[in-house]
C-alpha cells in the first residue's frame, strides 16, 4: 500500500473491532485508503514517520485519526496528547473510538484537544451506524485546513 | 453521676496514695517546724510510697501513650487497604465498562455478519437462534450498564444544591414519553416543595422510578401517573403512584434488592438494577425508601428527603 496517500489512520489493538469498523467504512466505499496498526506506538511511528515507517513522508497526513483508548504499549491519550502537541500533526482531525463512556475519559480526551469522541455501542446496527455516519462527515463533508 | 465518678476513681486510682502521701508530708513538715521528731523515720516510707505512685504513674502514661500510638498505625495501615480495595473497586469498573463491551459488539456484531453474508444458508430456524444470540447480548449490555450505573451511584462524589424537583420530574417524563410515541401515558403532580440535594443522583432517581411506573403501566390503555408529596417528621415524602399491574406486598421487601424482578422476563423487561439504584442514591442524602402496592392495582413508591430550613 502507498502510505503516503492515506485517508484514514484506524489505531485499534482488538481486531474484531477493527474488523468490524472497517467493514462499516467499507460499506461507504471510505476503506481505499485506510491504514489500521494495532497500538499507540505504532500509531505514533506511522504519523511522525519513525520505525518501520520511516520512509513515510510526513507532510502527507491522513485527513482523520480513529483512535481507541486502552491499547497496549502506548493508549490512545497518549496518542492523542502527542498528536495535538506537535505543530505538525495538531491539525489532523482525531475521533475517539472507544468502548469507555466513563465522564473521566472523555473530559480527558476533550482537554487534550480531540475533535470528536464516539462511544462505541454495542448493537451491530448502531455501530455500523456510528462509524459509517463519522466516517462519512469527516472524510467528505469536513473542510480541513489547507 | 454515681457511676460516672466511680469510674473516674478507678481510672485514677493512683491519685489515694499521692493524697496520702501527701498529707503525710504535711504533717512531717509541720512536726519539723514545732520541733517534734516523731515521724521521722516515716518520712522515708512516705517518699518510697511517692516515688513508686509516681512511677507508676508515668508508666501508664507511657503505655497510654504507646497504645494509642499502636491503634494509629493500624488505623493508618487499615485506610491504605481500604484505598486500595475502592482503587481496585475502581479499575473493576472500567473493566467492566470497557473490557466487557469489546466481546458482546464481537458476539453481535460477527452473528450478524453471518445473517448478512450467509442469508441464503440458513433457513427460518437458523435466523432465529442467530437472533437468540443477539436478543442476550443486547440484555447483557444493559446488564452492564446498570451495573455501572449502580456503582456511580454509590461512589460519585455528591453535589448538593437546592432542587426543583418539579423541574426534574417534568424533564425525566418528557424524555421517556419521547421514548413510548406508541403509548398513552398522563402525569398528574401536584406542587412540590424544593429539595436539597444532588441533581444527577436525584434526576437517576426520579427517572429509574417513573420508567418503572410506565413499564408496569404498559398493560393499561391509558396510564396514569401521580406524583405529590406529604410533610414528615423533619422530612418530606414523596410519591410516585401509577395504575400498573402492581405487586404482592408479600415481596415488598425484594423490591429493592439488587437482580431482584418480580415479573418473568417474558411479562416485563428488566435487569433488577433501577430500584437498587433509588435506594442506593436516596440513602445517601439521608432518606429512605418504600412501596405500597397490590396485585393488579396499581404501586405506589415513596423516598422521603430531609428538610432543610435554610432553603424553604
Amino acid at each position: 500500500m502507498e502510505y503516503d496517500e492515506i485517508e484514514i489512520l484506524l489505531v485499534e489493538d482488538n481486531p474484531t473491532d477493527a474488523e468490524l469498523t472497517i467493514r462499516a467504512l467499507k460499506k461507504k466505499n471510505l476503506t481505499n485508503k485506510l491504514v489500521w496498526v494495532k497500538d499507540g506506538a505504532e500509531a505514533l511511528d506511522f504519523l511522525f514517520a519513525t520505525g518501520e515507517y520511516v520512509e513515510r513522508n510526513t507532510e502527507d497526513l491522513p485527513k482523520l485519526v480513529l483512535l481507541d483508548l486502552r491499547m497496549p504499549k502506548v493508549d490512545g491519550l497518549e496518542v492523542l496528547q502527542k498528536i495535538k502537541s506537535d505543530e505538525r500533526t495538531k491539525k489532523i482531525p482525531v475521533v475517539v473510538l472507544t468502548s469507555s463512556k466513563e465522564d473521566e475519559d472523555i473530559v480527558k480526551s476533550y482537554k487534550l484537544g480531540v475533535n470528536s469522541y464516539v462511544s462505541k455501542p454495542v448493537e451491530f446496527d448502531e455501530f455500523t451506524k456510528a462509524v459509517s455516519t463519522l466516517g462519512l462527515y469527516w472524510i467528505l463533508l469536513n473542510k480541513p485546513p489547507e | 453521676m454515681v457511676s460516672s465518678s466511680s469510674v473516674w476513681f478507678k481510672k485514677r486510682i493512683w491519685v489515694a496514695p499521692i493524697l496520702l502521701a501527701a498529707i503525710l508530708i504535711t504533717v512531717q513538715v509541720l512536726a519539723t517546724i514545732f520541733g517534734l521528731s516523731f515521724y521521722r523515720n516515716y518520712f522515708y516510707l512516705v517518699m518510697i510510697v511517692f516515688v513508686v505512685v509516681l512511677v507508676a504513674f508515668l508508666s501508664e502514661r507511657v503505655e497510654k501513650v504507646r497504645s494509642l500510638n499502636q491503634l494509629n498505625e493500624e488505623l493508618e495501615e487499615e485506610r491504605k487497604k481500604l484505598e486500595a480495595a475502592n482503587q481496585e473497586l475502581e479499575s473493576f469498573a472500567y473493566s467492566v465498562s470497557h473490557d466487557l463491551r469489546v466481546p458482546l459488539r464481537a458476539i453481535d456484531g460477527f452473528s450478524r455478519i453471518l445473517v448478512e453474508d450467509y442469508e441464503e444458508n440458513l433457513d427460518e430456524e437458523g435466523k432465529r437462534l442467530i437472533n437468540i444470540i443477539r436478543e442476550n447480548t443486547k440484555k447483557m449490555s444493559q446488564l452492564i450498564d446498570d451495573i455501572l450505573q449502580l456503582s456511580r451511584a454509590s461512589r460519585q462524589e455528591m453535589n448538593l444544591t437546592k432542587l426543583d424537583l418539579e423541574s426534574l420530574f417534568q424533564s425525566a417524563f418528557k424524555e421517556l414519553e419521547q421514548s413510548h410515541p406508541d403509548r398513552d401515558i398522563r402525569l398528574e403532580m401536584e406542587p412540590l416543595p424544593p429539595v436539597y440535594g444532588d441533581r444527577t443522583l436525584l434526576g437517576q432517581v426520579i427517572s429509574n422510578l417513573l420508567a418503572n411506573s410506565i413499564k408496569f403501566t404498559s398493560p393499561r390503555k391509558t396510564a396514569l401517573i401521580n406524583v405529590g408529596f406529604q410533610v414528615g417528621k423533619n422530612e418530606y415524602i414523596y410519591h410516585v403512584q401509577d395504575n400498573g399491574v402492581g405487586f404482592n406486598m408479600k415481596y415488598s421487601g425484594k423490591l429493592f434488592g439488587l437482580f431482584q424482578r418480580l415479573h418473568g422476563q417474558d411479562e416485563f423487561e428488566g435487569t433488577g438494577v433501577g430500584l437498587s439504584i433509588v435506594q442506593r442514591i436516596i440513602r445517601r442524602h439521608g432518606g429512605n425508601v418504600w412501596a405500597e402496592g397490590k396485585v393488579d392495582e396499581g404501586a405506589t413508591f415513596y423516598f422521603s428527603l430531609p428538610i432543610r430550613n435554610d432553603i424553604n
